[in-house]
C-alpha cells in the first residue's frame, strides 16, 4: 500500500463531508481558537522544519471548527476520546495512531463494527484529532525523552551515547531489579517483561529504539538494555543469547506507553508555553495490559 | 544414513502441499546455515534456535534442528514491513557483534544444520501450531469443531467453549498450563467469558476483524500483538462492550507446542535417527503483581 496514496483516500473518507461547513464559524470571529491556528502555532515553535511526508496530520474531525479545550495523549483510544469528552476538551493531540494502523488508514475499515462505533463517538462530540509523532521526536532534544528522562529523574544521569539514535544513561549503581521496580512506578506500567539476572550489579542504561539492528549496536555498551514495540524474535532473544555467552547484560521490554507517554505530558506542558485560550489536559492512555499475578 | 538434503526431500515428499521456497519478503524454508551434505547424527525441533537449545542439542548428539525463528534474531523481512520489525542486521554488524560471532562460531564447529520450517508447515490443511497449543491447554474437549462436528484443527477453526470463567481465571489457567510469566491481557479481570478463539503467533487487526465473526464471541488469545494496531483495537473493542479482552501468552509460548507436533510428524517418516522436541522456554520473566498498579 502506498502511503501517499492511503493519506488522501484518509482524508477523502473521514474528513471529507466535514469539511465544507466552518467558513461561517470562521467568519464568527477572530479570536475564536481553532485545530488549525494550534498547529499553526506548533509548527512555528518546534523549532525543527515541516516535512513531508509526515504522519503528522487531522486524522478525523473539522480543523476549523471553535476549540474549547485540548488532550494531549500517548494513544487516541476511545476511552482516552471520552474521557476527554467529558472534561470538554474536543481536540486531542495524540503521539500514535487512531484507527490502528501507522498511517491511520480507514478504506479497509468501512465495514468494521468498532470503526464506525469510534467515528460515530468523535464525529457526534465535534472532536478532532491531530497526530503529533514525527515532529516531536525530531525536535531537540526529542519531546518524547525529555518528557521520559523527566519522570524517571534521570535527567542528570543522560550521557552523549555511542549512537545517534539511542539514549543512555549513567545511574547510580544498583541491582536489575531494583531498577525495574523503581521505574515500573516512576511510569506506572504493569506489563513490563524482562530479560536477565535480578541481581546483577547494573550501572549503565539505554534505549536502542524498536529494532535488531540498533540493539546490537546499543547493548555492547550498557547492562540494562530497553525497548518497546519490538519482535519478540529480535531484542528477547538477542539479549538471551548474550546471557548464554556469559555477558552480564539484562534487558527491560516495556509496554509501548511506558516508554513515550511521558513524553506527551511533556507536550502538555510545552503547548500552555505558547496556547493559552483554552484548558490543555495531558489524559494517560495508560498501560493497556495487566499481568495475571 | 541420511543427509540434510536428503532429509528436506523427505519433508518435501511428505507435507502434502506443493513446496513454497522462494518467500519475496524474507526468509525461506530449507536450510538456513550448514550442508546439505552433512550427516544427520539426530533432529531437533524447537521453535527458536537459540544457543542454548543449540548446546543442549550438541549434548544429545544431535545436529539438525528444525525451527521456526532463525538464529540471527529477524525473520528477514524486509523494513519497513509497516514498522512492526526491523530488516535484517547487515553483514557488517553481525560479523562485529559478539553475540553472533560466538553462536555463528559454535554451529560451524559442531557442523550444525539448520533448517527452517514454517510456511510450508503452516500450509497444510491441519494447523500442526492450533492443535499442539490446544493439546497443551488439554482443551479437546472444548474444540468447538469438535462439538459441532465438522472437522478438526484446520486453521479456521480456532473456537473453543469453556466452561464459563472469568478473564481473570482464564489467564491464570493459561499461565500454569504453559508454565509462564509473562501473560499480558487487556479487559476486565472479572468479566465472564465462555467462547474463546486461539491464535498462534502474531494477531493483527485483519485477524482480530475476521476472528470476531464468530457470534458471541468473549476473548481472543494470541501470540502477540503490534501495540499500536490490534493492541488498541482491543482496548477500544472493550470500551465499547463489543468484545471482553485480549490475552496475550507470547510469541514462543503460543508457538512452542507446535514444534512438539513437528517431532511427531517426522518420526511418522524418519526412522534412521532419534528425534527430540527441545522448547526454547520462554525468554521473560515479569516482576510479581501482589501490587498492581492502576
Amino acid at each position: 500500500m502506498n502511503g501517499t496514496q492511503t493519506r488522501r483516500q484518509f482524508f477523502q473518507v473521514a474528513g471529507g463531508g466535514l469539511l465544507l461547513a466552518p467558513a461561517l464559524m470562521r467568519a464568527q470571529s477572530s479570536t475564536v481558537l481553532t485545530a488549525r491556528e494550534v498547529v499553526a502555532r506548533i509548527k512555528r515553535n518546534v523549532g525543527v522544519p515541516w516535512r513531508t511526508p509526515t504522519a503528522d496530520e487531522f486524522k478525523i474531525g473539522d480543523p476549523d471548527a471553535p476549540i474549547r479545550g485540548i488532550t494531549t495523549t500517548f494513544m487516541s483510544t476511545l476511552d482516552v476520546l471520552q474521557r476527554s469528552a467529558a472534561v470538554g476538551n474536543n481536540f486531542v493531540i495524540t503521539h500514535e495512531p487512531t484507527f490502528w494502523s501507522t498511517t491511520d488508514i480507514v478504506s479497509e475499515l468501512r465495514d468494521d463494527p468498532l470503526y464506525m462505533h469510534k467515528l460515530d463517538f468523535i464525529q457526534k462530540n465535534g472532536m478532532v484529532v491531530w497526530r503529533f509523532h514525527d515532529h516531536w521526536h525530531a525536535r531537540r532534544p526529542d519531546g518524547i525523552f525529555a518528557g521520559w528522562n523527566k519522570t524517571m529523574g534521570w535527567e542528570n544521569y543522560a550521557i552523549a551515547g555511542a549512537n545517534p539514535f539511542s539514549h543512555e544513561y549513567v545511574v547510580p549503581e544498583t541491582s536489575f531489579e531494583a531498577l525495574v521496580r523503581d521505574m515500573q512506578i516512576r511510569l506506572k506500567v504493569r506489563s513490563m517483561r524482562l530479560v536477565g539476572d535480578p541481581k546483577l550489579r547494573v550501572t549503565r542504561v539505554g534505549h536502542a529504539g524498536h529494532y535488531i539492528q540498533e540493539c546490537m549496536q546499543v547493548l555492547p555498551n550498557v547492562d540494562v538494555l530497553i525497548v518497546f514495540e519490538c519482535r519478540e524474535w529480535e531484542a528477547a532473544e538477542y539479549v538471551r543469547d548474550a546471557i548464554s555467552t556469559s555477558e552480564k547484560k539484562t534487558l527491560i521490554q516495556l509496554p509501548h506507553e511506558g516508554g513515550e507517554e511521558a513524553g506527551m505530558d511533556e507536550c502538555a506542558r510545552w503547548l500552555r508555553t505558547f496556547v493559552s485560550e483554552v484548558p490543555i489536559k495531558f489524559i494517560p492512555s495508560g498501560d493497556p495490559f495487566w499481568i495475571p499475578g | 544414513m541420511i543427509s540434510g538434503q536428503e532429509l528436506i526431500d523427505r519433508i518435501q515428499k511428505n507435507v502434502g502441499v506443493p513446496w513454497q521456497s522462494q518467500r519475496s519478503d524474507g526468509f525461506s524454508d530449507g536450510i538456513l546455515l550448514g550442508s546439505p551434505d552433512t550427516t544427520v547424527t539426530g533432529i531437533v525441533t524447537t521453535c527458536t534456535p537459540t544457543l542454548d537449545v543449540l548446546r543442549r542439542a550438541v549434548a544429545f548428539g544431535k545436529n539438525t534442528l528444525i525451527c521456526r525463528e532463525a538464529p540471527f534474531y529477524s525473520r528477514g523481512e524486509r523494513a519497513p514491513l509497516f514498522w512492526r520489525n526491523g530488516p535484517a542486521p547487515s553483514k557488517e554488524l553481525m560479523d562485529n557483534d559478539a553475540v553472533c560471532r560466538t553462536k555463528q562460531e559454535f554451529i560451524s564447529k559442531n557442523n550444525l544444520v539448520i533448517i527452517r520450517f514454517l510456511d510450508n508447515w503452516e500450509a497444510r490443511r491441519t494447523d500442526g501450531q492450533l492443535r499442539g497449543l490446544a493439546r497443551a491447554l488439554g482443551w479437546h474437549q472444548f474444540h468447538a469443531a469438535a462439538i459441532y462436528g465438522g472437522g478438526d484443527y484446520q486453521p479456521q477453526n480456532v473456537y473453543f467453549l469453556l466452561p464459563k470463567t472469568s478473564l481473570n481465571v482464564l489467564a491464570q489457567n493459561l499461565k500454569e498450563k504453559l508454565n509462564i510469566r509473562g501473560v499480558r491481557v487487556i479487559g476486565d479481570p472479572a468479566s465472564t467469558l465462555h467462547k474463546v478463539a486461539l491464535k498462534h503467533g502474531l494477531l493483527l487487526v485483519a485477524d482480530a476483524e475476521r476472528l470476531l465473526r464468530e457470534p458471541g464471541l468473549d476473548v481472543v488469545i494470541a501470540g502477540d500483538t503490534v501495540e499500536w494496531e490490534a493492541g488498541p483495537y482491543f482496548q477500544d473493542l472493550v470500551t465499547a462492550r463489543k468484545a471482553k479482552g485480549l490475552i496475550l501468552i507470547g510469541n514462543e509460548a503460543s508457538e512452542e507446542p507446535g514444534c512438539g507436533e513437528v517431532t511427531e510428524w517426522l518420526k511418522s517418516f524418519v526412522t534412521e535417527v532419534p528425534i527430540e522436541w527441545i522448547p526454547a522456554g520462554e525468554p521473560f520473566w515479569v516482576l510479581s503483581q501482589t501490587k498492581v498498579l492502576q
